[in-house]
């Protein structure tokens, strides 16, 4: 497949995407074969099952980050028929860190959903099991080191 | 069910000695259950490169692994070059590739060498180390070091190879080549091997793709996947090669897959050393002023499987976040099915073949009694256990064939 086929193709994956799932508020190719979809945390689990079990993506790994307008989790899966990364990006509220664990669709998820836990606090609802993973038995609730006390961008 | 023992493997992998921590919980000899901790060595690397320049990253991500250290760089230079869409001159893309499987070269070398010794071949292993000796050596030629190469940087590679250099590579991988098939004749051939390994620790392609495994791992089960030839970076494009995949899934597949990966990647090197020479001599670094606000996605096959970096630039000087995804991370986690409804003495050869890279991932094997909790095995006496069963195979083999 050449360059122009793939861009073509890409175009009508994206918009039959937007058409399966309306809720989906941005789409954007943000390198040579990488996407990015930005969704409310409601069709998160549509779009994880629709792509880990329909079109067999394999999953990568969950990228979180404190950002300015909060928490930012992003789920990376690969289309390896392609090589393209297709990522999943969900922005949580400072205030109310929770979504829905994505454990019960993709096996493997576990393990980072609990560091994610320990490093951000953010609550994984219907976690099969929500335990310390990364940080020792001891480390003091509610203190989470990735949790940025000053933002880089308010600098 | 009768009582359950746990069987804590760890702090250190009786393999590779460093720390991570499982506990098996043991129905008699079989395997029932595990659980997995980690958290023993964790060195925030994420947040130091966070501190860093985009510069000074790679000497950092160098240093997560010693055995893979120019894959980090690798996945990392792909992610931020793609940032600043810098493209990379051809001369440095030929040598990004050679360090890259010249790397995967002695490390396959290094894991055939410790389950040989896991399995109580101490030949094998001493053989396999011997052999990678070499290997190493021409990396201090090329680089300067034996590990820890610093030949990444943003926009291409820090040192040329030139022909004087070229040469005396070429005549180590002849030499590599003749050791392999020797290497792959005393295990493809030995029966006590095909006894020991086969139908052990088996993973299904489905085991694969729940988990997201990676790598040697994920094509020992028939999961056709390659980085390097799914999404071509640096010179994988420029030469010819094949994914090595095989189907069965146990401990003898990902032996077999590593062992014939080792004459692609000498095949790899050989195809980059000659475009390398018609290659004029020329740049080896595109000039890159500064990395713009972004994201890049950047992931590169290691020795293990894909290494995935995530880097998110405002615009400044250092990533803004630095997201680190080693292979064994979603290779380990495979251990509670392959593993499962086997017996003790292969747990210990079954964990061992997924080839985990702890100072990537981090993490620590425990064996404890189910019941009190107690710990009933130390992980010397584990290897003990995998050693006796061979050595048992072994006599029952020579016992055979006196009879």
């Amino acid at each position: 497949m050449n360059e122009k086929d793939n861009l073509m193709s890409i175009e009508n994956y994206i918009s039959d995407l937007k058409i399966r799932f309306p809720q989906i508020t941005n789409v954007e190719v943000i390198n040579v074969k990488r996407l990015m979809v930005h969704i409310p945390t409601s069709v998160l689990a549509q779009i994880t099952g629709y792509w880990f079990n329909e079109l067999n993506y394999r999953y990568i790994i969950v990228s979180a980050m404190d950002s300015k307008d909060g928490f930012e989790l992003i789920y990376h899966y690969s289309d390896d028929s392609s090589g393209w990364i297709m990522s999943l990006n969900v922005m949580l509220a400072h205030n109310e860190p929770t979504v829905e664990s994505m454990t019960p669709i993709v096996y493997g998820i576990e393990w980072i959903e609990r560091e994610i836990m320990d490093i951000l606090g953010i609550q994984f609802l219907n976690h099969p099991k929500p335990e310390r993973f990364l940080l020792p038995e001891n480390w003091p609730e509610g203190n989470y080191p990735y949790r940025r006390k000053i933002r880089k961008e308010d600098r | 069910m009768g009582k359950k023992t746990i069987v804590p493997i760890g702090p250190y992998h009786p393999l590779l000695e460093e720390p991570e921590f499982f506990k098996l919980y043991c129905d008699g000899e079989t395997v029932v259950d595990m659980e997995w901790e980690t958290g023993y060595n964790h060195r925030g690397i994420e947040k130091i490169c966070e501190s860093k320049t985009f510069e000074q990253v790679f000497y950092v991500v160098e240093r997560i692994c010693g055995i893979c250290s120019t894959s980090h760089p690798f996945a990392y230079a792909n992610a931020v070059e793609s940032i600043g869409a810098v493209e990379i001159p051809v001369r440095a893309k030929l040598i990004r590739s050679i360090i890259g499987e010249l790397e995967r070269v002695h490390s396959h070398l290094l894991w055939v060498g410790l389950a040989g010794h896991f399995l109580g071949y101490n030949t094998v292993f001493m053989w396999a180390w011997k052999y990678r000796e070499p290997v190493l050596d021409m990396f201090e030629i090329i680089t300067g070091n034996r590990n820890s190469y610093a030949m990444f940087t943003i926009g291409g590679v820090r040192r040329d190879i030139d022909e004087n250099k070229a040469s005396q590579l070429i005549k180590v991988l002849e030499d590599v080549k003749i050791k392999t098939d020797l290497l792959v004749g005393a295990v493809m051939d030995d029966p006590v091997i095909h006894a020991r390994l086969k139908g052990v620790g088996t993973l299904t392609a489905k085991d694969i793709h729940d988990f997201g495994a990676v790598g040697p791992t994920a094509r020992a089960s028939g999961v056709d996947i390659d980085v390097r030839r799914d999404d071509p970076y640096a010179a994988y494009d420029m030469v010819n090669w094949k994914v090595i995949t095989v189907k069965e899934g146990d401990v003898f597949a990902k032996a077999e897959v590593r062992l014939l990966e080792l004459y692609e990647s000498i095949s790899i090197i050989n195809q980059c050393l000659q475009l390398l020479k018609k290659e004029k001599e020329g740049d080896i670094k595109a000039k890159v002023r500064e990395i713009p606000a972004g994201i890049g996605i950047g992931h590169a096959e290691a020795p293990r499987g894909e290494v995935f970096h995530f880097v998110k630039s405002d615009g400044g000087n250092s990533p803004v976040r630095h997201k680190i995804r080693a292979p064994s991370y979603n290779c380990i986690t495979t251990f509670r099915r392959s593993c499962i409804g086997g017996t003790i003495s292969d747990a210990a050869i079954a964990t061992a073949a997924v080839d985990p890279c702890y100072c990537c991932t981090e993490r620590m094997i425990q064996v404890y009694d189910h019941n009190s909790g107690k710990r009933t095995m130390s992980a010397a006496e584990l290897i003990k256990l995998s050693q006796q069963k061979t050595e048992e195979l072994n006599k029952q083999f020579s016992a055979k064939d006196r009879s």
